[in-house]
């Protein structure tokens, strides 16, 4: 089995790994690279627990060959905040309770961090079809809803 | 930040209350709560040992079918694979989780022996050097099977003639100290009926529900060099897997150690005591990590979901809606074997009368045996479906006496000192002051006798 | 299990490789769950991301869009804006940021909602064999082992004149119970052109010649459309999945033609 070097920016720092044929992008990070703050919930590109930025822009990683990416820019829930500080959308989740098990928490994040890249200030109904890909099986999303809208208020507070 | 900040509704029960009661409707930041913002909570697989193999399930491809030839040959000659495992290497292969409490007999292999009892069940496990060997060793078992006839609803399987789904239990019922159900009996329901002006008669059913949680049921079972397993598990019941999983190794309790606690969705999903065992075996025999983790498809297909239930509800009520007799008779769907099923099914036999004081009740309850996927435990499990068919009844009732429904509940309602059907006393009773709170909040006219009413005495009775 | 990933630079390239056996994968949302979750029949995976596959020019009305450009792309193109709603129909945008207009037109049904709107559109899809380059349309797009899907060409519709409608279970992310595209153009006060493609239906995104036959010639009014909406009904069979029972979908499929149609909510 050709195995194969496959080079990643991740969270601005250069990784290379060995890649066996077909290894996700997901697997890539967590077994690779130690990053484990995506989750496979799926495997199949429905959950949306794994979703990362890939060249800035919200992905399943479990949908993407790691070989076929050679090169690009990922960032994950860990290099979302430097220093040990929450961003805006970490906080967000925070003090609005759109925690609970967790396990879909990475991914919610990461989709909101696309959509609010994007569109710095979404309406209710951007933040829905945003997360649309990601399932959570614990909050009702309301509470998630109101952290991404919340998170784009606190966004625009610091910019103003 | 003030979050869902709800005060106390203090103007009921205001002689029985000490205390300022601050905490509740007032927001407790949750202590994990940092760590799933900043992706530092370790699920069971983020742990990731050096060496781990994988473990994959070859599963029945039947509903009911006996096993004529189970052909691993090809399973083994697959590169990468480690182990194939089948009933053979398990230690002690008959369990039911609930031995713990007393529930038995033990119903069900952790390795299918000579028969598979539903769809998925598990016949062989093959571990490998990676995910990708596991499934494709799994998928080069070969078994032959010889089908039997399967039954998938409840009273079909009670009927004369039925296929016997699990010959551990004998019958396609599960036994309760001797008798073919769960019963409550309490008054003379059969005066009742005959007293009563009107006589209700209904049926409800539901479907087996999925938990569906994000995280998928898995553990990754890490051998120490003191001879120990350390298993790192999503299981919503620690100890309860460490013991179960110890029968099924006929390990010493202290040869094992789980760490858990970190779940990501259980919902009652993960408390069967499913993929431990088998792991385990996997790690003594390859002495090397293990992990063994639920695809979204078998979480879907084999992980226990919800009972389906069928129930009939038979009420005698008086003219002006006092419910004189209920007699439910319930059957509820274990699946091929028990898992928590029979004890979902006493708890619906308990409170099947509902919320309500009524005089005579007669509750059969079955736990009944078929070839679909076991249930177990889910959300309020044996109470949640009877809930949904006592109050369509109430709902019913009220319609067709063209009474108010929220009346008809109150006249009703159980208040402290009522002996219950299954001879409990009530006590700390509050439906008839939710019923008043919710018509309030409604909207709802409610005359002066019923906002009099109290759950602490019989005004109104 | 497999042993290679190729990654080729043109789409001939990759028709090559395939001579070998092997799947093709676009955005990898049909090909990776088979990958991640079973046995894998094959031993290589041919990915079209370095295939140069992804470009797409508007030139006038005519458009031109590469088989691996993603659903995404084809969203925020500005002179593609009138396929936005049928993006946004798909998927989310998670997989939207993957999945690709050639996996869209070759997956079956209730899935590809944009090949229903290709089929409305009358495109042309260009696919590549070991015989050099065919073109054919969306109804009968058949993609040999052997085969790239390189592009896909059509007319953008005139203002006014393009209608769709995707009935789900849920606002976002859901399959098709009935997806309704159209081209619809009037002239002189009635209907000039009309192409209905349906999808949800049948395994393959369907036309709806009886209705468009009622509506030619008539005025594109409440009455002509509530009768074409009727006769959209003949001669399908709808599925019948986890989305939506086969005699739902025959009795709502009515509903969203003349939804669609009149734009209404």
């Amino acid at each position: 089995m050709p195995s194969r070097i496959v080079t990643l920016t991740v969270n601005d720092a250069d990784h290379e790994l060995i890649a066996t044929p077909g290894l996700t992008l997901l697997a890539a990070l967590r077994d690779a690279l130690g990053l484990t703050a995506a989750k496979r919930g799926c495997a199949q590109g429905t959950c949306g627990s794994c979703v990362v930025l890939l060249d800035e822009r919200a992905v399943p990683a479990c949908l993407v060959p790691v070989e076929t990416v050679d090169g690009a820019a990922v960032r994950t829930l860990e290099g979302v905040a430097a220093g040990g500080e929450l961003d805006e959308v970490q906080s967000a989740f925070l003090d609005g309770f759109a925690t609970q098990c967790g396990f879909c928490t990475s991914g919610m994040i990461m989709a909101a961090e696309a959509l609010l890249a994007d569109n710095p200030s979404p309406s209710r109904q951007d933040v829905v079809e945003a997360i649309s890909g990601n399932v959570c099986r614990c909050t009702g999303y309301e509470p998630i809803v109101a952290a991404v809208l919340d998170a784009a208020r606190r966004r625009a507070g610091r910019t103003a | 930040m003030a979050h869902r900040q709800t005060p106390i509704d203090d103007t009921y029960f205001a002689g029985e209350r000490a205390g300022s009661f601050t905490v509740v409707g007032s927001p407790v930041a949750r202590s994990d709560a940092r760590g799933h913002v900043t992706g530092r909570t370790e699920f069971f697989e983020d742990v990731r040992p050096a060496g781990l193999l994988h473990l994959k399930m070859h599963r029945s491809a039947r509903h009911h079918a006996r096993l004529v030839t189970v052909d691993t040959a090809a399973a083994r000659a697959v590169p990468g694979v480690v182990a194939v495992l089948t009933h053979q290497d398990i230690p002690n292969n008959l369990y039911t989780p609930l031995k713990l409490i007393g529930v038995t007999p033990d119903d069900e292999p952790v390795l299918a022996v000579d028969k598979v009892r539903y769809l998925g069940e598990p016949i062989v496990a093959v571990v490998a050097e990676t995910e990708a060997a596991a499934l494709a060793g799994a998928a080069a078992v070969t078994v032959d099977y010889d089908d039997l006839p399967a039954v998938f609803d409840v009273e079909e399987a009670l009927a004369e003639g039925a296929p016997l789904v699990n010959e551990y239990q004998g019958n396609n019922y599960f036994t309760y100290e001797g008798h073919h159900c769960r019963r409550v009996r309490f008054g003379d329901v059969d005066k009742a009926f005959a007293a009563a002006d009107h006589v209700f008669e209904w049926r409800y059913q539901s479907s087996p529900i999925e938990q569906a949680p994000v995280e998928t049921t898995g553990c990754v079972v890490v051998p120490q060099p003191d001879g120990r397993l350390r298993i790192h598990s999503d299981t919503q019941a620690c100890f309860f897997t460490l013991d179960n999983t110890a029968l099924i190794l006929e390990s010493e309790f202290n040869k094992l150690r789980i760490v858990g606690g970190t779940v990501g969705g259980g919902f009652g999903g993960k408390v069967d005591v499913v993929v431990e065992p088998v792991a385990c075996v996997a790690a003594m025999v390859t002495h090397r990590p293990v992990k063994f983790v639920y695809g979204r498809y078998e979480e879907m297909q084999v992980s226990s979901p919800r009972a389906a239930e069928r129930i009939y509800l038979k009420d005698g009520v008086s003219a002006d809606g006092r419910i004189l007799a209920r007699q439910v008779r319930a059957y509820i769907d274990a699946g091929a074997y028990s898992r928590h099923t029979p004890y979902g099914t006493t708890k619906a036999a308990a409170h099947f009368p509902g919320p309500y004081a009524i005089p005579n009740v007669s509750i059969d309850c079955h736990c009944v045996f078929t070839n679909r996927t076991p249930s177990s435990a889910m959300r309020g499990f044996g109470v949640t479906i009877g809930d949904f068919a006592l109050e369509s009844q109430m709902d019913r009732i009220a319609r067709a006496l063209d009474l108010d429904p929220l009346r008809l509940r109150l006249i009703n309602a159980y208040r402290d000192g009522d002996m219950k059907a299954h001879r409990k006393l009530a006590e700390g009773t509050a439906l008839v002051e939710v019923i008043q709170k919710a018509a309030d909040l409604v909207g709802h006219d409610l005359p002066e006798p019923y906002r009099s009413m109290s759950s602490t005495d019989r005004k109104g009775r | 299990m497999l042993s290679h990933v190729h990654l080729p630079g043109s789409a001939a390239e990759a028709a090559d490789l395939l001579r070998n056996g092997g799947w093709l994968v676009g955005g990898g949302t049909v090909v990776m769950p088979r990958v991640n979750t079973g046995a894998v029949p094959v031993d290589s995976l041919v990915s079209l991301r370095r295939a140069g596959l992804d470009d797409i020019t508007v030139d006038g009305r005519r458009a031109s869009i590469g088989a691996a450009a993603t659903l995404a792309d084809v969203g925020e193109h500005d002179a593609l804006a009138f396929l936005l709603p049928v993006i946004r129909s798909i998927a989310s945008p998670p997989v939207r940021n993957l999945a690709t207009v050639g996996g869209n037109l070759v997956v079956g049904q209730p899935y590809g909602d944009l090949a229903v709107a290709l089929l409305a559109l009358d495109a042309r899809v260009e696919v590549l064999g070991a015989d050099g380059v065919r073109e054919v349309g969306v109804a009968e797009l058949t993609v040999g082992g052997a085969e790239v899907l390189t592009a896909v060409h059509l007319d953008v519709p005139d203002s006014g004149t393009w209608f769709y409608r995707k009935a789900m279970r849920r606002r976002h992310n859901s399959a098709a119970i009935v997806t309704v595209a159209a081209v619809v153009a009037v002239g002189d006060g009635v209907v000039r052109q009309a192409r209905i493609a349906l999808g949800g239906l049948a395994p393959r995104p369907v036309r709806a010649p009886a209705a468009e036959r009622v509506l030619l010639g008539q005025p594109f009014d409440r009455p002509t459309v509530e009768a074409a909406a009727s006769a959209a009904r003949q001669g399908v069979t709808p599925l019948d999945d986890a989305y939506a029972s086969a005699w739902y979908r025959d009795r709502v499929l009515p509903v969203h033609v003349r939804r669609a149609l009149l734009g209404e909510d």
